[in-house]
C-alpha cells in the first residue's frame, strides 16, 4: 500500500502542479534539495525534531500535503544528523506557529509571500520559495534548474534575518540582492 | 687469509682503508637518509599541492554531492584546467563514479601522484564520497633528478677530498717509511745517520729515541765484542782440548785409532803395521796396572824415537804407517829389526828392568789396513810367529765372515729350537749288547739337513753361546732317557764345568728327570783337566747325585795318571786316533794296551771310540776294552720319540 502510495504521489503531484502551474521537474528537484538545505541550517540540527513547513495558500492543502508526504517518504524523517518532519501548513497556521523550523512555500500571491517572508525574517525562520521571483519579495532562497541546478540566496534577507547556514552552502549558492 | 694480509699491511694502507670504508659508510648512510628525506619531502610537497587543489573544490563538491545537484564539472573546472592535473575522479559511498575526468596526455611518461580525499556531508560530517586527483609527478622527478646530479657532484668532491687525505696521510707517514729503511739497512759496526727532511716534533722524538738506542747498542756491542772474543778464545781452547781428547791418547800422548783412521782418508790404500806387546797382561798382573801404564808410555816414546810416528790403537797395541815402495822382503826385514830392537831394549818398571817382546801384523797396500793388519797379527799370535803379513789368498777374512754367519745361525737355531740330539750306541764288548748311548749335538737346518758339532761348537765357544747349547742338550737327553733304561753320556767342556749357572741347570734337570744314576758326563782330557781343582769339585757334586764321569779322548792330552787317579773317574774313552788304526799300527796297540792295563788296575772301565770295522772290534775286544763305539757298532741316530 505504501509502495503504491509512493508511486501514486508523484503522479498526483504532477496533476496538482499542472492545475496551478508548478513545474513538476523543478518541484521534484525541490522536494529532493529543500530538506537538505534545511539540514545545512544549524538551528535544525540542534532541536530534537525540526519541522519543515510546506506552506500553501487557499485550497491547496492536498497539494502541500502531497509534497510533505513525498519528502517524509523520501527521507524517512532524517537527513544526516537532523531529524525532521514535513507538514503542510496554511499561511495562517504558519504565522501562528511557534514550532516551524524551515518554510518552503509553493506558488502564492505576492502579498501572502511578502507576509510569510517578513514573518520568517523576523522570527529567524528561513523561507525558501518555489518561485525564484519571490526572492524579490523577501524569500531567503530558491532553487532553479538551469543548465545546472542552482541555489540562490537573498543576500539582504540573509543579512537582515541574521541567518547562518553551513559555510559550505555558500560555496555553491549564488547570492543575489 | 684476507684478515692476515690486512693485519700485516702497512700502516698507511690500514688508515687509508679505514678512512675509505668509514667514508663510504658515512656517505652511504647520509645519502640514504638525505635521498629519502628529500624524496619524501618533495613527494609530500607535491601531494600537498594536489591536496590543496582538492581543498579548493572539496566544499562545493561535497555540498553538490550532498544536495544531489549536478554541475560538478563547473566546480572542478578551475583545477582540471591546470596542466599538472592528469585526472580527477569522484565516487559516492557506493563506489559509483559520479564524475570522471582524464586529460589527454599522449606525452605523459613521468609518474603521476595520486591523492585521494574523502568527501563529507556538510552538516553531519558523514562520508559521502571520495575524490581522487592524479597530479603530475614531473616536478617531483625533476627535483629528484636535480638532487641526484647534486649528489653525484658531492660524491666527486668527496672522492677528491678523500684522495687528498690519502695523499696527505702518505706524506705524513713517509718519514716512518724512511726511518724503517734506515733501520732495516742497519749493519753492525755502522752508525745510522737519520738525515730525514721532516721537522715534525713526533719524528724528532723518534729519531732522538733511535739515536739514544743506537748509542746504547754501541756500548753493549763493545762489551759483547770483548766477551765474545774471550768466549771465542775459550771455545778454541776447549775445541783444541776436545780434539786432543778425541784424537790423542791421554796417557802416552800418541794419536789414537780415530786419528789413524782420519789420517787414512788422504789415500784409498795404506801399508801399516800393528805391534802388540806379548804377555802384557802378565806384566800388568805382576807389576800392577800403574807400572804397566808406565811401560806403555816408555814403549810409546821408544817408538817415537825410532821416527815411526806411532799411534796407540788399543791397550797394548801400537800402529805405524810404513812408506810404500819396499818389497815384501823389506817389510819382513823391517819387522824383524823392530822386534829385535824391542827385545833388546831395556825398560825400567819401578826399580826393575824388564825386556818385552812383541808380535807384528802387517797389511801391505790394503784398502782395509787396520782390519787386515789385525788379522795378520792374530794369525801370527795363533801360529806363535813373531810377525805375519796379511795375505788375502789365505782366506782368513772369509773364515771370519763364515764364523760371523755361523754365530748368527746358532743363535737363530737356539731361538727356533733347532738344536737336536742324536744318540750313538755304545756296545758291551763282553755281551755284545748296547748298554749305553753317547749324546751328540747337531743343528737341524730348516731344510732338514744336519750340521755336525765340529762346524759350530768352536764358534759357539767364542760367542758365549756354548752354555746355552749344553743346557739344551742336557735337557733333551735327560728327558729322552727318563723313559728308557740305558745309560747315556753327555759331553761337557771346561767352560761348562766352571759355569755355575750351567751346573745348577744340570743338577735341577737330573733331579726332575730322575736320570742322575744313568748319566755319564764326558770331559775332554785336553780341556777339562787344565783346571784340576774346579773339575774335581764338579765331579764330586755330580757323583753325589749318582752320575758317572768319563775322560774323553784319553791318550792324546797331557794329563798325568796321578790326576786321573785323584779325579775318581768311572770311564776312560780312548781317543779314536789310537783305535782307528790299532789293527795296523803296533805303536797304537801298545799305547792302548797300557791304557787298558792302567784302567783295569785302578778299576776304571774303558771305551774304544772310532770302531769302524769287524777287525777293530775284534782287536779291542781281545785287548779287554769294556765298550766299543763307532760306525761299525752303531751310527748316531734319532730316537723315534726324540723331541726336536
Amino acid at each position: 500500500m505504501e509502495i503504491l502510495m509512493i508511486r501514486l504521489v508523484p503522479i498526483i503531484l504532477i496533476l496538482f502542479s499542472l492545475l496551478r502551474g508548478e513545474d513538476s521537474t523543478l518541484l521534484n528537484a525541490h522536494i529532493r534539495i529543500i530538506p537538505k538545505i534545511m539540514a545545512l541550517y544549524p538551528t535544525a540540527k540542534y532541536i530534537p525534531s525540526a519541522t519543515l513547513a510546506i506552506v500553501y495558500e487557499g485550497n491547496r492543502k492536498v497539494f502541500a500535503q502531497q509534497i510533505a508526504s513525498q519528502i517524509n517518504s523520501l527521507y524517512n524523517g532524517k537527513i544526516g544528523e537532523v531529524y525532521f518532519k514535513a507538514i503542510p501548513l496554511s499561511t495562517n497556521e504558519v504565522l501562528n506557529s511557534k514550532s516551524v523550523t524551515f518554510i518552503y512555500f509553493v506558488q502564492m500571491s505576492s502579498k501572502t509571500v511578502e507576509e510569510i517572508t517578513e514573518w520568517g525574517t523576523d522570527n529567524g525562520i528561513p523561507t525558501f520559495s518555489y518561485d525564484m521571483s519571490d526572492l524579490n519579495r523577501g524569500a531567503l532562497g530558491s532553487v532553479s534548474i538551469e543548465r545546472n541546478t542552482m541555489i540562490y540566496l537573498n543576500k539582504n534577507v540573509l543579512k537582515n534575518g541574521k541567518f547562518h547556514f553551513n559555510e559550505s552552502l555558500y560555496s555553491i549558492a549564488r547570492l543575489v540582492e | 687469509m684476507i684478515n692476515t694480509k690486512f693485519k700485516n699491511a702497512k700502516l698507511s694502507t690500514k688508515i687509508i682503508t679505514a678512512l675509505f670504508i668509514s667514508g663510504i659508510i658515512i656517505f652511504g648512510a647520509i645519502s640514504f637518509i638525505t635521498i629519502n628525506i628529500v624524496r619524501d619531502f618533495t613527494l609530500k610537497g607535491q601531494k600537498e599541492k594536489a591536496s590543496l587543489l582538492i581543498n579548493t573544490v572539496e566544499t562545493p563538491i561535497s555540498v553538490a554531492l550532498f544536495l544531489g545537484t549536478n554541475g560538478l564539472k563547473e566546480k572542478v573546472l578551475p583545477i582540471i584546467r591546470l596542466k599538472e592535473v592528469y585526472a580527477l575522479n569522484i565516487t559516492d559511498n557506493d563506489g559509483s563514479v559520479v564524475f570522471d575526468y582524464h586529460k589527454e596526455h599522449s606525452l605523459q611518461t613521468d609518474t603521476s601522484i595520486q591523492v585521494s580525499k574523502a568527501l563529507y556531508e556538510p552538516s553531519s560530517r558523514q562520508k559521502i564520497g571520495t575524490i581522487t586527483l592524479s597530479y603530475s609527478g614531473e616536478e617531483f622527478m625533476n627535483t629528484m633528478e636535480q638532487f641526484y646530479q647534486l649528489y653525484i657532484l658531492l660524491l666527486l668532491i668527496a672522492a677528491v677530498i678523500l684522495w687528498i687525505i690519502l695523499e696527505w696521510i702518505n706524506r705524513l707517514l713517509l718519514p716512518i717509511k724512511l726511518l724503517a729503511q734506515k733501520v732495516h739497512n742497519f749493519r753492525p759496526g755502522e752508525k745510522i745517520i737519520f738525515d730525514i727532511p721532516y721537522k715534525q716534533k713526533e719524528f724528532g722524538q723518534i729519531i732522538q729515541a733511535f739515536n739514544s738506542m743506537q748509542d746504547r747498542v754501541w756500548a753493549y756491542a763493545d762489551k759483547f765484542q770483548t766477551v765474545n772474543k774471550n768466549l771465542e778464545n775459550k771455545v778454541a781452547e776447549q775445541t783444541k782440548e776436545a780434539l786432543r781428547h778425541l784424537y790423542y791418547d791421554s796417557m802416552t800422548t800418541l794419536p789414537n785409532r780415530l786419528k789413524l783412521q782420519e789420517d787414512f782418508s788422504d789415500a784409498p790404500r795404506h801399508t801399516i803395521a800393528i805391534i802388540n806387546i806379548d804377555d802384557f797382561k802378565e806384566i800388568n798382573d805382576f807389576f800392577g796396572i800403574e807400572e804397566g801404564d808406565t811401560l806403555l808410555i816408555q814403549i810409546a816414546h821408544w817408538l817415537e824415537e825410532l821416527k815411526l810416528n806411532p799411534y796407540r790403537i788399543g791397550g797394548d797395541e801400537f800402529a805405524f804407517k810404513i812408506p810404500d815402495g819396499p818389497t815384501q822382503e823389506d817389510f819382513h826385514r823391517e819387522a824383524e829389526l823392530i822386534l829385535t830392537m824391542l827385545s833388546e831394549k831395556v825398560f825400567i818398571i819401578g826399580e826393575e828392568t824388564v825386556h818385552v817382546r812383541g808380535t807384528i801384523g802387517i797389511a801391505i797396500d790394503s784398502d782395509k789396513p787396520l782390519i787386515h793388519a789385525d788379522v795378520a797379527l792374530n794369525r801370527a799370535r795363533l801360529l806363535h810367529k813373531p810377525y805375519s803379513v796379511y795375505n788375502q789368498s789365505e782366506g782368513i777374512e772369509q773364515q771370519y765372515r763364515n764364523n760371523i754367519a755361523m754365530s748368527s745361525h746358532i743363535r737363530q737355531a737356539l731361538l727356533e729350537h733347532r738344536i737336536v740330539c742324536q744318540y750313538q750306541p755304545i756296545l758291551s764288548c763282553t755281551t755284545g749288547k748296547i748298554e749305553k748311548y753317547e749324546t751328540l749335538v747337531r743343528i737341524k737346518n730348516p731344510d732338514g739337513s744336519l750340521i755336525g758339532p765340529n762346524d759350530f761348537l768352536f764358534i759357539s765357544q767364542k760367542t758365549k753361546l756354548y752354555h746355552h747349547i749344553t743346557q739344551e742338550v742336557v735337557y733333551q737327553a735327560c728327558h729322552q732317557f727318563a723313559g728308557r733304561h740305558e745309560q747315556f753320556s753327555i759331553n761337557l767342556s771346561g767352560s761348562d764345568i766352571i759355569d755355575q749357572k750351567t751346573i745348577n741347570i744340570i743338577e735341577s734337570t737330573l733331579m726332575q728327570t730322575g736320570t742322575a744314576n744313568r748319566v755319564i758326563f764326558e770331559i775332554l782330557e785336553s780341556e777339562g783337566i787344565e783346571n784340576f781343582e774346579v773339575v774335581n769339585l764338579f765331579i764330586n757334586r755330580m757323583k753325589a747325585l749318582g752320575a758317572k764321569i768319563a775322560i774323553d779322548d784319553f791318550g792324546t792330552g797331557y794329563s798325568n795318571f796321578e790326576n786321573i787317579l785323584q779325579l775318581n773317574v768311572d770311564f776312560l774313552k780312548i781317543d779314536g786316533s789310537l783305535i782307528k788304526s790299532i789293527h795296523e799300527n803296533p805303536r797304537h796297540r801298545i799305547v792302548v794296551e797300557a791304557i787298558v792295563d792302567f784302567a783295569k788296575r785302578i778299576g776304571v772301565e774303558t771305551v774304544a771310540e772310532f770302531v769302524s770295522s769287524q777287525e777293530i772290534l775284534a782287536t779291542v775286544s781281545s785287548l779287554g776294552i769294556t765298550y766299543s763305539q763307532g760306525f761299525y757298532t752303531g751310527k748316531p741316530q734319532f730316537f723315534e720319540n726324540a723331541s726336536v
